[in-house]
């Protein structure tokens, strides 16, 4: 797009639109030219990564010429690494899947999405009232249970302490984020809540003696052995499970399914800020969010996003999600995890 | 340093003889001092401070907190454990290939430090395959009759001490190798000639005489056993902590950077202490019999 073929009618538009700072390019990332510039973004890492790769970044690096790489770590280890580059970050855009992007604004560390035109087609509660980041994709968490030793699906938090489980239960350590919705959620089936932790801690102290592992990478062994029958996840996890030849089910408990935000936000004092805008601007696209929904049974977080029937069955919508006080769950989180340490992996 | 070699120089006398050293020493101390001591100096200093302020309020946090205590017992006492184990097993491993005459004694040296060519984590995915409930070690041991229903050693703190003793073993066995293979056979013989039995010469010359290599090679396992991470967070899970998990879950769930700088500090100076007492024990007992 030649600065001579503008037209006067799109020149005055251009002026008009600078005077609305900041800049919002109408649906407009393809027209934007990266050719030469690098973007750097933490990743999840395996498989997730190459993923995420190929459904956004690659198609992203097509369109615009930028060169994307994602740096794996975990949500954590992002968040400190974030922290300890604060001002000077050599990673442009970081991604989240614990709700660290809240800690992250609250520090400083972050800057506003400035340039993301699809930002506001993102349900609230998706996104940062004050733009500071966005979700791009929701994963479900709900209860997977081995199908040929349950016959019934699970249908509440509750069942975790129906005695014909004993013995053949699996739960993730309160470090990992599953871990700490998962006390949330047994404090919900028990009258409690964010507010009020306290039934959490007393149901999961009932089975405290079962197996307590700390990331998804120990999820195939568990399932795979045979004796560990129903473990609180996510839907991404029993779908790799179950392309993996496990018969495993995802059910959805009554309480709800607590949504883990999938979120994007720009390091404060980032190089290539522009870039990362775009980039996140490129996975709110339907195109890219069906890409992901399909090859991971993410939940897509752009309503304008239509999945194919045959994807729509499987995948929960935005709309059927639980939705946890993220704030008031980091609140206490490290109050939480001093009280877990001491009375249920002791 | 410059002003040290300013002086002697001044003197005239003999300036080679403090510049020369100094010199040769300072591109290594150079890089010692920007890339390790202050760093952990710094890190240290983390420690000391609360809201801005000096304090000691992470150092009394620790000790002032029975779970921290135990935290501490249970690293010790992993330490302690996996030295135990791999001064056991090694000492004979190495003593047989050191006084060994066939030409694959060199080869077999090489086969021990196998362990130490696989990466931590592939090394922790095997041990799940022998550790679950249904894995090698329980199905073997149900097969045998020795117990009589699966046990499970994965996310146990037993787990920990024998994947830990497996790959500490090689260090073990390569330090004993290199002292034994420089005692003379010929000092057990003249001892067995005047009437010593072959264990006894065992005990009272080679063992002895090579007091300094099992005094090497129980610092390096049992410092390298108490820092390691990736295995027990591998392999102990949730319920085997020790100091270094917890300094990790400090760093980097909670972001509580002075007190897992505290709690480095604590494992610093803990493993400081016992190594010179162990070190000089050792050292102690050597000399009064040299004495005697």
């Amino acid at each position: 797009m030649g600065l001579d073929r503008v037209s006067r009618r799109q020149f005055v538009s251009g002026l008009a639109a600078l005077g609305s700072l900041p800049l919002l390019p109408t649906g407009a990332a393809a027209a934007q030219d990266f050719a030469g510039r690098s973007l750097i973004s933490s990743g999840f890492g395996g498989s997730t990564m190459d993923i995420i790769q190929k459904a956004v970044f690659d198609p992203f690096d097509k369109a615009t010429g930028a060169r994307s790489t994602q740096v794996p770590m975990q949500s954590a280890a992002a968040l400190a690494r974030l922290k300890s580059e604060a001002g000077n970050p050599q990673i442009d855009m970081y991604q989240f899947s614990g709700g660290q992007e809240d800690v992250a604004k609250k520090e400083g560390l972050i800057q506003p999405l400035t340039a993301v035109s699809q930002l506001d087609d993102i349900p609230v509660g998706l996104r940062d009232p004050d733009g500071s980041w966005v979700a791009w994709a929701v994963i479900a968490e709900g209860i997977l249970y081995r199908k040929d030793k349950i016959k019934e699906p699970p249908r509440s938090y509750r069942d975790f302490l129906k005695p014909e489980y004993k013995g053949h239960i699996a739960f993730p350590a309160i470090t990992n984020g599953y871990g700490v919705d998962f006390l949330v959620m047994l404090a919900r089936a028990f009258g409690g809540g964010e507010d009020n932790i306290e039934p959490g801690f007393e149901a999961m102290k009932k089975i405290k003696g079962e197996t307590i592992f700390k990331a998804a990478s120990d999820l195939p062994s568990l399932f795979g052995q045979g004796d560990i029958w129903i473990i609180p996840y996510d839907s991404g996890n029993a779908f790799k499970l179950q392309t993996s030849g496990l018969p495993v089910g995802f059910a959805t408990p009554e309480e709800g399914s607590p949504a883990v935000n999938i979120t994007a936000v720009v390091a404060k004092g980032a190089k290539n800020a522009d870039v990362a805008n775009a980039a996140i601007d490129y996975m709110l696209r339907p195109e890219a969010q069906i890409e992901i929904a399909r090859q991971m049974r993410w939940t897509a977080s752009n309503p304008k996003t239509k999945l194919p029937a045959d994807l729509a069955a499987e995948v929960p919508d935005v709309s059927q999600l639980a939705k946890l006080n993220r704030a008031l769950i980091n609140e206490q989180r490290a109050q939480w995890i001093e009280r877990w340490n001491r009375e249920i992996a002791r | 340093m410059t002003a040290a070699g300013v002086m002697t120089a001044g003197k005239g006398a003999a300036p080679s003889r403090i510049f020369v050293p100094v010199l040769i020493f300072a591109p290594c101390l150079l890089v010692y001092l920007v890339f390790f001591v202050w760093p952990q100096l710094s890190l240290l200093a983390v420690s000391a401070f609360d809201r801005g302020q000096v304090s000691a309020a992470h150092y009394i946090r620790f000790f002032s907190d029975e779970y921290y205590w135990e935290l501490l017992g249970r690293t010790l006492f992993l330490g302690v454990s996996v030295t135990l184990i791999t001064l056991i097993l090694g000492v004979p491993v190495a003593y047989v290939i050191a006084r060994m005459r066939s030409r694959y004694a060199a080869l077999l040296l090489v086969l021990t430090t196998f362990p130490l060519l696989v990466s931590a984590v592939v090394r922790s995915f095997g041990w799940m395959v022998l550790f679950f409930r249904d894995g090698v070690v329980s199905n073997l041991l149900l097969a045998l009759g020795l117990i009589d229903q699966p046990m499970q050693l994965m996310y146990t703190l037993t787990g920990v001490i024998i994947a830990l003793a497996q790959v500490l073993l090689p260090l073990m066995v390569l330090t004993l190798h290199g002292v034994l293979k420089s005692i003379d056979p010929d000092l057990e013989h003249a001892a067995m000639s005047l009437g010593a039995p072959p264990w006894l010469a065992l005990w009272l010359v080679t063992l002895r005489l090579a007091r300094g290599g099992i005094i090497a090679g129980s610092l390096l396992v049992f410092s390298l056993a108490i820092s390691a991470f990736a295995t027990p967070a591998l392999v102990g899970g949730a319920r085997a902590n020790v100091m270094a998990t917890t300094i990790y879950e400090q760093t980097i769930e909670l972001l509580d950077w002075p007190f897992a700088s505290a709690l480095s500090a604590i494992l610093l100076v803990f493993v400081l202490v016992i190594s010179l007492l162990y070190a000089k024990a050792l050292d102690r007992r050597s000399a009064g019999e040299a004495a005697s």
